[in-house]
């Protein structure tokens, strides 16, 4: 006989043999908090869109602005404040969207396909917090250097000025630092979702494998 | 929400539990797993009904959560304790004729399947359950054709499992 044949007849005889919780029982179980992935992703995901929001807002006090005006960088930081805030929101808001999406009475891979764009949703917006982050670095990098200079008032500006060697080692440090950064923060979300959504993204890949093999 | 609703949908789980257990049977090996899983499933069940229409059975809508809780949204917890032999122990206990030769074949298939990944555990505990192939694939979410190609596959890793 089929082995599943042969099991299944067993299991159906088994069907008296599991225990029966009372209704008071089965009650006080659905007063509990969940404890599952999506809880935990809605949490982590809420840490990371504060996390970054205050970073930035709290890098940018008084003496921060006096700087910026300094290096005649004050309106083009106003607009990439502006435009950055929109972004967030359209982020916060994508997320939002996606997070109520997910549903358990969706069928298995369209409850995972869900899980999965939501937690996209929000490794993009990392993506972008670095990608911005880098990009202004780069350019208050530049403007300090030109306007620094200046604001100093030194006499001889020459000595003050990178040659070659110096704006090579510079630019190596640079990217040494920022690969460093990068990297720490890769590892970081790597344990942190490696954890979380290891499981998930095995499944998804075995459900999917049928799809693209047939 | 009012307690109407409650005691609609506790009354219903009560009548279907078995179910529930059913799928934590399949996918735990040692008794706090279950009683974790079982726990989980009855939130995520009291979460989704809401949405339950009833266009379908309460049964076959309690599927399709109870499973998508334990493929995808439960997180198993660390255990150091496991307990080898939860699943004879606990539910051949009350078994009525014995014949050792068959359950010691059972028992080989109870562990077979343990060694399943999750999306084979669910294609076999769907099968168990007497579940045509369009439920099954309306369930997982995949073709029926492939449904069918998974379930063929099934079979063949169980017999390796058992007959290495």
């Amino acid at each position: 006989m089929d082995e599943l044949e042969f099991l299944k007849k067993d299991w159906k005889k088994q069907d008296g043999n599991y225990p029966k919780l009372s209704f008071e029982q089965l009650y006080q179980m659905i007063l509990k908090k969940s404890s599952s992935i999506v809880r935990w992703i809605f949490i982590i995901s809420v840490l990371e869109f504060v996390f970054w929001t205050i970073l930035t807002l709290c890098l940018a006090d008084q003496e921060y602005w006096k700087e910026m005006e300094k290096i005649h960088l004050k309106g083009f930081t106003i607009a990439l404040y502006l435009v950055g805030y929109v972004i967030t929101f359209y982020f916060i808001f994508k997320f939002y969207k996606n997070y109520r999406k997910i549903t358990a009475t969706d069928s298995a891979s369209v409850l995972m396909e869900n899980i999965l764009n939501t937690r996209k949703t929000v490794k993009y917006y990392i993506g972008y917090i670095l990608i911005s982050t880098g990009f202004t670095f780069l350019v208050y990098t530049y403007f300090t250097f030109k306007y620094h200079i200046a604001n100093m008032k030194v006499k001889n500006s020459s000595l003050y000025e990178f040659d070659l060697n110096q704006w090579l080692i510079f630019i190596g440090a640079f990217l040494v630092f920022m690969l460093v950064f990068l990297g720490v923060i890769w590892l970081f979300y790597k344990l942190l979702y490696g954890i979380l959504l290891n499981r998930l993204h095995k499944n998804y890949k075995e459900l999917k494998r049928l799809e693209i093999e047939n | 929400m009012d307690k109407e609703l409650e005691h609609q949908f506790v009354s219903n789980l009560e009548m279907h539990q078995n179910i529930v257990h059913k799928i934590c049977r399949i996918y735990t090996n040692d008794q706090a797993s279950h009683n974790d899983l079982f726990q989980e499933i009855t939130i995520q069940l009291w979460k989704a009904y809401p949405k339950f229409r009833g266009e379908a059975k309460f049964s076959t809508w309690m599927y399709r959560v109870a499973l998508n809780t334990a493929i995808t949204l439960y997180r198993k917890k660390k255990r150091s304790i496991q307990t080898q032999d939860y699943d004879t122990v606990h539910f051949r206990i009350q078994a009525q004729e014995y014949d050792p030769q068959e359950e010691q074949q059972l028992k080989l298939m109870y562990n077979a399947v343990k060694e399943l990944n999750d999306i084979d555990k669910a294609l076999v505990f769907l099968y168990l359950e007497d579940k045509n192939y369009k439920e099954i694939s309306d369930t997982l979410g995949i073709s029926e054709v492939n449904a069918r190609v998974k379930m063929n596959r099934v079979k063949t890793k169980l017999k390796k499992i058992l007959n290495p």
